[in-house]
């Protein structure tokens, strides 16, 4: 059969019309590629593209003289990729023997078909780097920022520590989070549809912004100082706890806040007790770990005992109730209604002034004060001293004056409260309160947070507490100053003289409740210079053994630190 | 034309394209398969190996039957179509089920797709009977009782492969299209086929599903595959991402070395490399064309357009699928998708009109 001249034009036929489709198709492509590319290329890029999250190096936080209290340490995390590592046996090898790991463990973990599996995390930066210059295929060296304290355990409470994420968890770390953490940046990378990291193409990086430096009013020198004479005395007296202040009354700007038992930051999670924890399940370990972590001169309240005289004292004498000059006579005790209030001597301390009464501090005097007062008085300089309200310190978590409700205040409840029982405060809200009446007569907010600065040096913001509000009239500030002076030097607080200075104070012992377990409380409020205060401190013993007297054995703390202190802070001694 | 000297001597210009083909289907195989190859069988090269070994294969039953007078193929014209029905029977019976398809018969360690088989010997046979019935062919009666002879074979493979069914329906139309001198009819035809098509696709609705799949892909879970195709074509731009740099082969476009590979060639070599393919496959139909032209006698221009439809007929498929220009369905790229039975047998095809090249005029 021949191949006819009608085969081939049907033939041709064919040939045109799969020239024009695929002609036609070619037109449809560059349509695709070229007008509709864009289209597509970005929804493609974003199904291929991840976010990684960079961390953002967390804030250092520097003490007044830019000590740094608080910053970052590099760490590594070492982790292993099956599909990666072509010579298992040298990998194993190195990675035990530098990670200090078993071998089986870490074959378990190489051998294991996974996409990445973590060896060890927190490697510290040293070892990270001899690993990487093994140049191991399939071994993977990240580097992230860890936390760290240079000084562990010195102002645990108040600076505070960070968590898994780097976020504060306790303390400035949580006030201040803020500032101090910074922003996290992006690394954009592409993955294929099982979400595994290709290799070799170019990443899209957002940078991270670091976080800025807190500068706190916190002195390292005195923070120490102050902790070891806390340390000293809470051995010597066997005491549960002690707490120190040290601040400047004129601004509120904390430069100590001790409280021992301490813990170390670096390794918060561990109870500082010497017993073994291993046993305890979670809920009590963490109730534990709470009850470690809490800040005694902010979390938790007590009754401050004879201290809050100054209170009573400085609320008279600008009502006018009292005079310095004013005879009061003490038996020993004093019989308020039906009920029998003793004085602490209990032979009493006879006639006396005022100024005695304080010097002595003397129950009875105190008792008679208050009532000359009477409740609405009270309240009233309660309300104006700023005891009902918070102190507004920057620490989270500041506990609530614990008070009567004012109708339900007898004339006993107002004897007891007058040398300052019955009712409850925080320690840093006396010690912010004495500060205010002894200053001049201004209320100060008491702080840690002075400024912050970026990592380049540059002041960012500088915080502000606010102008003191007047609380008490300068005369009578002044009169409270020298009263108090002569506590040190002729009355309880003799403990706390130092020769040349001139130094103001007062002394107070309380008795924890139930009353019948006899537990105490021995705390003492020392300035100086006495008639232009610029440091106060307060020593604050929970549960002393033997002598409980704060005169006897707080005042003696506060001596030995201004003894140091005051040079330190150049106050110079006067004849 | 210049052939008229160089008798004997088969069509070097076919030949050159042909290896062209197989190599640069290679070097994309490798590039599209080599994740999947890893992800499922930890060997980048399992794919590559088990189609080099067909290749081979192919290329010396190319170059043998492109060394055998192609007349010689009219006594086993019967035979092979014989042999097509047999298979289509046996992979409905005892074939291996892969991707839901029964599709593959099991030979030891090979496996044996018989639709590939039943194109090739549907080629011979067509032309074969075509031929015999070419005085009459312009009769309704000698095209139906042609239509009749290929209904067992289309009906056989269609059950498991539609695509495939088509094709080789597509090839028998061409070649009575080819050997009748009217036209008319084949209007009729057209219109006849369409309607067909038209009752075919309103039978079962899940046909018509796939027709709203293509109009709007983004909004259909099973317009999965057409959309991934299309993010990997857009994403090639004029030059594309490079050789071995795609990112949609690596597991969002499934399979990539099947059906959709012509969307990875967009991705990494761009609108130039696509075309550059498309006209290779340009170049070869023209070449089918000038020998089925050149042929002496009808048997032999039947065998070289039986090989021109079947060609035109998959790249055009394909590729209209992989642009999303037509509904989805599954037809590989010849040389270039993954497939052995498929790269054997269509070498052996071009062997055929290798060896028709060979006896021009």
């Amino acid at each position: 059969m021949r191949n006819k001249t009608y085969n081939k034009k049907k033939m041709l036929v064919v040939f045109l019309a799969a020239a024009v489709m695929i002609l036609g198709l070619l037109g449809r492509l560059v349509y695709l590629m070229i007008f509709d590319a864009e289209y597509y290329q970005e929804k493609a890029k974003a199904l291929h593209e991840r976010e990684r999250e960079i961390k953002a190096a967390r804030g250092e936080i520097v003490d007044r003289n830019g000590v740094v209290l608080a910053t970052n340490r590099t760490v590594c995390t070492i982790s292993v990729i099956h599909s990666q590592i072509k010579e298992p046996e040298r990998v194993i090898e190195v990675l035990s023997k530098e990670l200090g790991i078993s071998s089986g463990e870490i074959r378990k973990k190489a051998e294991k078909i996974s996409s990445r599996e973590k060896i060890k995390t927190n490697v510290d930066k040293e070892t990270g780097d001899r690993i990487r210059e093994y140049d191991l295929d399939g071994v993977k060296i990240d580097e992230d920022f860890k936390r760290y304290y240079p000084y562990d355990s010195l102002a645990s409470k108040v600076i505070g520590f960070t968590g898994g994420d780097n976020q504060g968890i306790i303390g400035l770390e949580v006030k201040y989070e803020k500032w101090l953490k910074g922003t996290n940046g992006t690394i954009l990378t592409t993955t294929d549809a099982r979400g595994i990291e290709l290799e070799g193409i170019a990443e899209d990086r957002i940078e991270p912004v670091a976080g800025e430096t807190l500068q706190i009013s916190l002195d390292y020198n005195i923070q120490m100082y102050a902790q070891q004479a806390a340390l000293k005395v809470m051995e010597e007296k066997e005491a549960d706890a002690v707490v120190i202040l040290v601040m400047n009354p004129q601004n509120g700007e904390i430069y100590a806040c001790v409280n021992i038992p301490e813990f170390n930051l670096n390794d918060p999670f561990t109870l500082n007790m010497e017993e073994d924890t291993s046993e305890l399940d979670d809920e009590v370990k963490q109730e534990r770990l709470n009850q470690m972590w809490r800040n005694r001169c902010i979390n938790d309240t007590y009754e401050p005992g004879s201290v809050f005289k100054v209170f009573t004292a400085s609320a008279a004498l600008e009502e006018g109730v009292v005079n310095l000059t004013d005879q009061f006579y003490c038996p020993g005790y004093k019989i308020v209604e039906d009920r029998k209030i003793r004085c602490a001597r209990t032979t009493g301390h006879g006639a006396e002034t005022f100024v005695q009464g304080v010097q002595n501090s003397c129950n009875p005097v105190f008792i008679e004060v208050g009532l000359r007062l009477g409740v609405d008085n009270f309240y009233k300089y309660f309300e104006k001293f700023g005891l009902l309200e918070k102190t507004g310190v920057d620490l989270p978590g500041e506990a609530d004056t614990i008070m009567h409700k004012k109708e339900n205040v007898g004339q006993v409840e107002l004897a007891t409260m007058s040398f300052g029982q019955s009712f409850q405060v925080t320690p840093i809200q006396m010690a912010a309160t004495i500060s205010s009446l002894i200053n001049g007569g201004e209320r100060i907010t008491p702080h840690f947070g002075m400024a912050t600065y970026r990592a380049d040096g540059e002041k960012t913001e500088t915080f502000d507490y606010g102008e003191g509000k007047r609380i008490l009239s300068q005369e009578v500030s002044e009169t409270m100053q020298a009263v108090l002076e002569t506590v040190v030097s002729e009355g309880g607080g003799k403990n706390a003289y130092i020769e040349g200075y001139r130094i103001g104070g007062k002394t107070a012992t309380s008795q924890t409740l139930p009353r019948s377990a006899r537990k105490y409380i021995a705390s003492f409020v020392g300035f100086a210079p006495a008639d232009d205060p610029e440091v106060l401190a307060m020593a604050v013993i929970y549960n002393p053994q033997g002598v409980y007297y704060g005169g006897t054995i707080a005042a003696p703390v506060v001596r030995d630190i201004f003894d140091n202190v005051l040079p330190y802070l150049g106050i110079e001694k006067q004849s | 034309m210049a052939e008229k000297e160089k008798k004997k001597r088969m069509d070097y210009t076919l030949l050159v394209i042909v290896f062209l083909l197989v190599a640069v289907g290679l070097v994309i195989l490798y590039s599209t398969s080599a994740y999947n190859g890893d992800v499922k069988f930890h060997d980048s090269f399992y794919y590559l190996k088990k189609q080099v070994f067909a290749t081979i294969l192919g290329l010396v039953m190319m170059f043998w039957v492109a060394g055998i007078d192609y007349h010689v193929w009219q006594q086993f014209a019967a035979v092979c179509y014989l042999a097509a029905v047999g298979l289509s029977i046996a992979v409905m019976l005892f074939g291996k089920e892969y991707n839901g398809s029964k599709r593959w018969l099991s030979l030891g360690p090979f496996s044996f797709q018989p639709s590939e088989f039943a194109k090739v010997a549907l080629i011979i046979f067509l032309s074969w009977i075509v031929t015999k019935h070419a005085k009459t062919i312009a009769k309704t009666g000698t095209m139906f009782r042609i239509v009749l002879w290929m209904l067992p074979i289309v009906g056989l493979v269609g059950t498991s492969n539609m695509s495939t069914a088509i094709i080789i329906l597509g090839i028998g139309v061409v070649l009575v299209f080819v050997a009748s001198p009217r036209y008319a009819q084949f209007v009729g035809m057209g219109v006849l086929g369409c309607a067909f098509m038209g009752i075919f696709l309103a039978l079962e609705s899940y046909r018509l599903e796939r027709l709203a799949i293509w109009r709007n892909p983004e909004n259909y879970e099973k317009g999965y595959q057409t959309l991934q195709g299309l993010y990997a074509i857009g994403s090639g731009g004029l030059f594309g991402t490079g050789l071995g740099n795609s990112v949609q082969k690596l597991g969002f476009v499934p399979e990539a070395q099947n059906d959709m590979i012509f969307s990875i060639i967009c991705e990494e070599l761009g609108l130039v490399g696509a075309a550059f393919i498309v006209f290779l496959f340009l170049i070869l139909i023209w070449r089918f064309f000038l020998i089925a032209t050149h042929s002496r006698d009808l048997f032999g221009a039947l065998i070289a357009s039986g090989a021109m439809a079947h060609m035109m007929i998959q790249v055009i498929l394909n590729i209209a699928v992989v642009t999303n220009t037509i509904p989805n369905t599954g037809i590989t790229l010849p040389f270039i998708s993954y497939g052995g039975t498929s790269v054997v047998f269509l070498l052996i095809e071009m062997g055929l009109v290798l060896s028709v090249s060979s006896l021009v005029e």
